[in-house]
């Protein structure tokens, strides 16, 4: 047995479920750099951040915004030549942190995944208007502003729910969320 | 009749009602039954992936069972919703242990998953007879021009091996069906960024922009959807666009159950047409009063 | 006592893991390390444990959970004693705030959490073991 276990290992770890190539045959090809629709907006590429971590740089890698930015839209993964499941990478890199409680301060992505799950958790449905709450305060007043209008718009539309759903068997629902996670009464 | 297990979604009860309606009244027309799934939950979206894949599959399972249950495939409009059931339904079918563990948690629903049924989205199940849709466009909706957009989660990742997700064709195929003309919409498969417009707003504008001007430049008068999220982004945040790159976009965004149902001749209000932020174009507007007298 | 007793541990965190396995090795046990269900089933089948000390949060979600029931089903498994050590509640904090830990939830024979005191560790490791070796002579 290795006494020590690599940040490489680590993340095959969290991905010994995942279907495809494991991430240590990546090769480098940057296919999914090239086709990944939010890149630009990333401050490290999928390509880099893989080499990352393949170079064990735990810290690094844990202090990017990259999968917190990815839109799973599953282009890298049909499209990577070793068949690594890129788009799950960044799905067990976002449990990974929120595990650990580890991530950027100012990223809204972690606090929307939160309300979104408890409010499901409270109802068995989502709610939009609760989402908002999550982001509306990291706007500024510019982008405040035009968020209103388009939220206006919409509840003149008669496109937006004013009291939150509720599915009928919510107790059951509960129960049976508590026998995958065992928190709670 | 072809029967299904009707999966709406949290987003069609309000959001993206027209979607709903204008499904019901296609279906009408085409003979399918839809039957909605009683009780259905949230499918969970992309926000449980992040947290607990087990708690993620276990939301999506109750559906899955309760559809299985009442002996039908489950047929879902939201191409998010489709895709989680979708692959927990392979994931479950495949892996034994998950699927036991996940039937106990489904026990205090008095619920079991057998891997007995299919999960179809639904333009899948409108597009599988094209003559039919064909036949009953008794109003085709000639001279509009459509950008098909599939968007990505209806294509990706692959449902089986080799599936054809870089050059579908049945989002087109459909559009010639109705009467309409489907034009060379390069960005079709493009991720519109979904919830990134809240998560990464900067991003998912840009994305959006993208989409909207190649919609322009390929010379459409309308975009085409089939994914609640997909209109909202294209749609409802043109002004955010504009606003953000001082571009003066004006596309009007409609799911494609509403262009199938005004084809077949059923009233604008009937298919929710009116409840986006943009008005239908010249040539929607010709078929559209074309089935007010009725 | 004269036969080394086999642990296992199945921990995602390769420090946590570490940590424990030392405390345990100097206690004179006899300890293998596994950080993921896959490897964790795959040792299992290879060799008999007296004691299994099992994580909760790792790979996909809460697998400890799925595991643990999987060895309640399996005549052989079901024998061993099996102690959680979780951080569920901080991993997961968000979700239900304030809420302990459920055991009932899941059929284990013991689960604390962590940090966990080396004594503590030790002691329920000990009595866990004994428990078990005293139901078997039944």
């Amino acid at each position: 047995m290795a006494t020590t276990v690599t940040f490489c290992q680590e993340i095959a770890n969290l991905l010994h479920a995942a279907g495809g190539t494991p991430v240590s045959a990546c090769m480098q090809c940057g296919t999914c750099s090239g086709t990944c629709p939010v890149g630009d907006f990333m401050d490290v590429r999928p390509q880099r951040l893989i080499r990352m971590i393949d170079a064990g740089l735990k810290d690094k890698v844990l202090a990017t915004r990259s999968f917190w930015y990815c839109a799973s839209c599953y282009q890298c993964t049909v499209r990577c030549p070793r068949g690594i499941d890129i788009a799950e990478l960044m799905y067990g890199l976002k449990r990974y942190t929120i595990w650990k409680n580890q991530y950027p301060e100012d990223l809204v992505g972690p606090t929307f995944s939160e309300t979104f799950i408890k409010n499901i958790m409270r109802t068995g449905r989502s709610y939009e208007p609760v989402l908002a709450t999550s982001y509306f305060f990291t706007l500024g007043i510019k982008e405040m502003l035009q968020e209103a209008q388009g939220a206006t718009m919409l509840m003149l539309k008669g496109r937006l729910p004013v009291l939150p759903a509720r599915i009928k068997r919510l107790e059951n629902f509960k129960r049976m969320i508590q026998r995958i996670i065992p928190l709670g009464d | 009749m072809k029967q299904f297990a009707y999966f709406p979604g949290c987003s069609l009860e309000k959001m993206a009602q027209s979607y709903h309606l204008s499904t019901i009244e296609v279906a009408r027309v085409l003979g399918i039954e839809l039957q909605e799934l009683e009780d259905w939950n949230c499918c969970g979206a992309t926000a449980y992936f992040h947290v607990d894949e087990l708690l993620a599959h276990t939301l999506c399972a109750r559906n899955l069972a309760m559809a299985e249950a009442a002996g039908m495939d489950l047929v879902a409009p939201c191409s998010g919703c489709y895709k989680n059931m979708h692959a927990c339904n392979a994931h479950l079918k495949k892996d034994r242990d998950l699927a036991d563990h996940i039937n106990f948690a489904l026990e205090e629903d008095n619920l079991h998953f057998n891997g007995k049924i299919n999960v179809r989205h639904l333009i899948e199940v409108f597009t599988e007879d094209l003559k039919e849709v064909k036949a009953k466009a008794t109003n085709p909706l000639a001279g509009l021009k459509v950008a098909p957009y599939y968007g990505c989660q209806i294509l990706r990742p692959r449902k089986y091996e080799r599936e054809n997700v870089e050059e579908p064709r049945y989002f087109e195929d459909l559009m010639t069906a109705i009467g309409a003309t489907p034009v060379d919409f390069l960005l079709r498969l493009r991720c519109c960024g979904a919830a990134l417009i809240i998560t990464n707003r900067e991003a998912a504008l840009s994305m959006v922009r993208n989409l909207l001007q190649n919609a322009v430049d390929s010379g459409a008068d309308v975009i085409a959807t089939a994914c609640p999220l997909c209109q909202v982004n294209l749609e409802c945040y043109q002004d955010q666009v504009n606003a953000e790159f001082g571009t003066k976009f004006s596309v009007p965004v409609f799911y494609f159950t509403q262009l199938m149902g005004l084809s077949m001749g059923i009233p604008a209000k009937q298919l929710g047409i009116g409840t986006e932020f943009l008005s239908p174009p010249a040539a929607m507007l010709a078929a559209c009063r074309k089935t007010a007298v009725v | 006592m004269s036969e080394q007793k086999q642990l296992l541990i199945i921990d995602d965190d390769p420090d946590f893991a570490e940590g424990i396995k030392s405390i345990l090795v100097k206690a004179n046990y006899k300890v293998d390390m596994t950080h993921n269900p896959k490897d964790g089933w795959a040792a299992l089948e290879k060799k008999k444990y007296d004691l299994l000390l099992l994580d909760v949060m790792m790979g996909r979600g809460a697998e400890g959970i799925m595991i643990a029931r999987k060895l309640g089903k399996d005549a052989k498994l079901r024998e061993m004693p099996v102690l959680i050590i979780t951080s569920i509640r901080e991993q997961m904090a968000f979700l239900f705030p304030g809420a302990a830990v459920h055991p009932n939830f899941v059929d284990v024979d013991e689960l604390v959490e962590k940090p966990v005191e080396p004594k503590l560790l030790l002691d329920k490791v000990s009595t866990l073991i004994k428990t078990s070796e005293a139901k078997k002579k039944k």
